[in-house]
């Protein structure tokens, strides 16, 4: 272990930290994620709205594609043409927001125009704000992703031997999982999906009623981008920068070649704090929003 | 290539391994898109998601422990608790949104007393509803089904680096056979699961065979076409 090494892993947990909560972000903008079923279907039960629609993939291939795609990029710039890694992963970042232009854009033409039978529109000023938006969120992810595969690749000890497009990809395919997992919850906690009893989930009965108008004007995903960037972003950071940053950690801290079974041993001793953590938090969940009031079965509280 | 007793047992890992991944996708406790509106208990994901998001950072944890071992155990070891460190920063984190977002208590709908803690589930449910969050029986179940995606990962990578020597080949192969077997497995859960204690659980042996099959197949295919593109 030394400073150095610490450092770098402290960065990797920063950009980790940033590019969940920015992936977390443009699912929102995006409504990749989710509960975008509800949204799907919202027109089909006579409400057509002005939401964006870009889910015609899950969010760990599509972020896995971008991030790919930034790292191939950045790869056969540091490796072909010997240009400075940050401006090489600046371009990769760029190449991977492009193709997420391309991809948000058909996506949301053809999800709208297949519903056009339910009375949904295209709205052209959505497609022109609201791409922008998306992609600039991705450039974030992907920079940040590349730039810790570039760091495990090139400058960390041991380097990694996957090859930084691999690297960027599973970190891809992972940042989607855990925006998916954590993020999501956070969105369809939004008012465009909960506008009935606050503490307790959309009854099944509600699908497809989501809030379309706001106290002025019509409601668009720009409003749940506002609303998710308060928790649902930092904490889809929260978990993304915690798996980097805790993985590594151990490898870094504990040298794989002579110290390997501290560092898995290390490992374990944080999955069993997480445990006990969550264990402490169901408790302090069921002491405090108690029972539901409408439960009429046999089973205590 | 030579096809000798050591292909043999390289094939032998990665059927293993296919198996340990399909049976512990099974699992993983995951609500699919009712779960991210606290609509069912779990994580609000799929299925494939999840298993591949946490089985493949154990895979980038075992790839940096064989580049300096080629000592299985550590390999798989390192690999599980990679897994496993990313399945529960998820779940942590998602049941932080559930407790201060959502605001509502964590119950199972499949059980009436939690297996592990022993608490009332069902007062809990909202109405609507079946279930949100991930109770304790949820997470340990999470966990568990992270530790044998990790080791699973982590078995089918070994051998291929040993049969191509070339871990960025080897990382692809283990990558596709990976999702092979998580996908599998959604076929039995449909949707949503919450571990062990749903009686989903228990249709485990069809994704089983399904993987020996599939799993045979993968391995001879690593072994006769992955040494192919190696050095």
């Amino acid at each position: 272990m030394d400073a150095f090494g610490m450092g770098l892993v402290a960065a990797l947990g920063a950009l980790a930290t940033i590019s969940g909560a920015s992936e977390d972000i443009d699912s929102d903008i995006g409504s990749q994620s989710n509960p975008n079923s509800q949204v799907q279907l919202a027109a089909q039960v006579g409400n057509p709205h002005r939401i964006y629609n870009k889910a015609i993939a899950g969010e760990p291939p599509s972020n896995a594609l971008w991030c790919a795609c930034s790292g191939i990029v950045a790869y056969m710039l540091i490796e072909g043409y010997h240009m400075p890694a940050l401006f090489a992963i600046a371009a990769g970042a760029s190449f991977a927001a492009l193709v997420d232009g391309v991809m948000a854009t058909s996506a949301y033409f053809g999800r709208s125009a297949s519903q056009s039978r339910f009375n949904q529109w295209i709205y052209l000023d959505i497609v022109r704000y609201t791409t922008t938006s998306i992609m600039a969120h991705v450039w974030i992810t992907a920079f940040c992703l590349t730039t810790v595969a570039y760091i495990q690749n090139y400058v960390l000890t041991p380097h990694h031997p996957f090859p930084l497009p691999v690297i960027a990809l599973i970190w891809g395919i992972t940042v989607g999982a855990i925006g998916s997992s954590v993020g999501d919850i956070h969105y369809g906690g939004e008012r465009e999906f909960q506008w009935r009893l606050f503490g307790q989930g959309l009854n099944t009965m509600l699908s497809g009623q989501i809030v379309r108008k706001a106290e002025a004007g019509l409601r668009n995903t720009i409003d749940n981008a506002w609303f998710c960037a308060k928790f649902g972003g930092p904490c889809t950071g929260l978990g993304m920068g915690l798996t980097v940053f805790l993985d590594n950690w151990r490898t870094t801290v504990f040298d794989p070649v002579t110290q390997a079974p501290y560092a898995i041993a290390m490992g374990v001793i944080f999955v069993i704090l997480m445990n006990v953590y969550n264990f402490y938090l169901e408790l302090s969940a069921r002491k405090k929003y108690g029972p539901y009031p409408g439960y009429k079965g046999d089973i205590a509280a | 290539m030579i096809f000798d007793a050591n292909t043999i047992v390289y094939m032998l890992e990665i059927i293993a391994g296919g198996l340990l991944v399909s049976v512990g996708v099974h699992f993983v406790p995951v609500g699919g898109a009712p779960a991210a509106m606290a609509q069912a208990t779990g994580i609000g994901t799929g299925t494939v998601t999840l298993a591949a998001g946490s089985g493949l950072t154990g895979l980038l944890s075992a790839g940096l422990m064989m580049s300096v071992t080629h000592n299985i155990w550590p390999i798989i070891a390192t690999g599980a608790v990679g897994s496993m460190i990313m399945m529960d920063a998820t779940m942590l984190t998602g049941d932080f949104i559930y407790s201060y977002a959502v605001g509502c208590p964590y119950a199972s709908a499949k059980v009436n007393y939690d297996p592990i803690t022993g608490w009332s589930q069902p007062p809990y449910v909202a109405p609507g509803t079946v279930g949100q969050g991930i109770p304790t029986v949820c997470f340990v179940t999470g966990t568990i089904g992270a530790l044998l995606g990790g080791v699973g990962g982590a078995m089918i990578y070994y051998p291929c680096v040993l049969i191509t020597n070339n871990p960025a080949e080897s990382s692809m192969f283990a990558l596709g056979i990976f999702f092979v077997h998580s996908v599998l497995p959604s076929w039995n859960i449909q949707g949503t699961i919450e571990g062990f204690h749903d009686p989903k659980f228990k249709k485990w042996p069809a994704a089983f065979k399904a993987s020996l099959v599939a799993g045979i197949l993968l391995a001879f295919m690593a072994v006769l076409i992955a040494p192919i593109g190696g050095s």
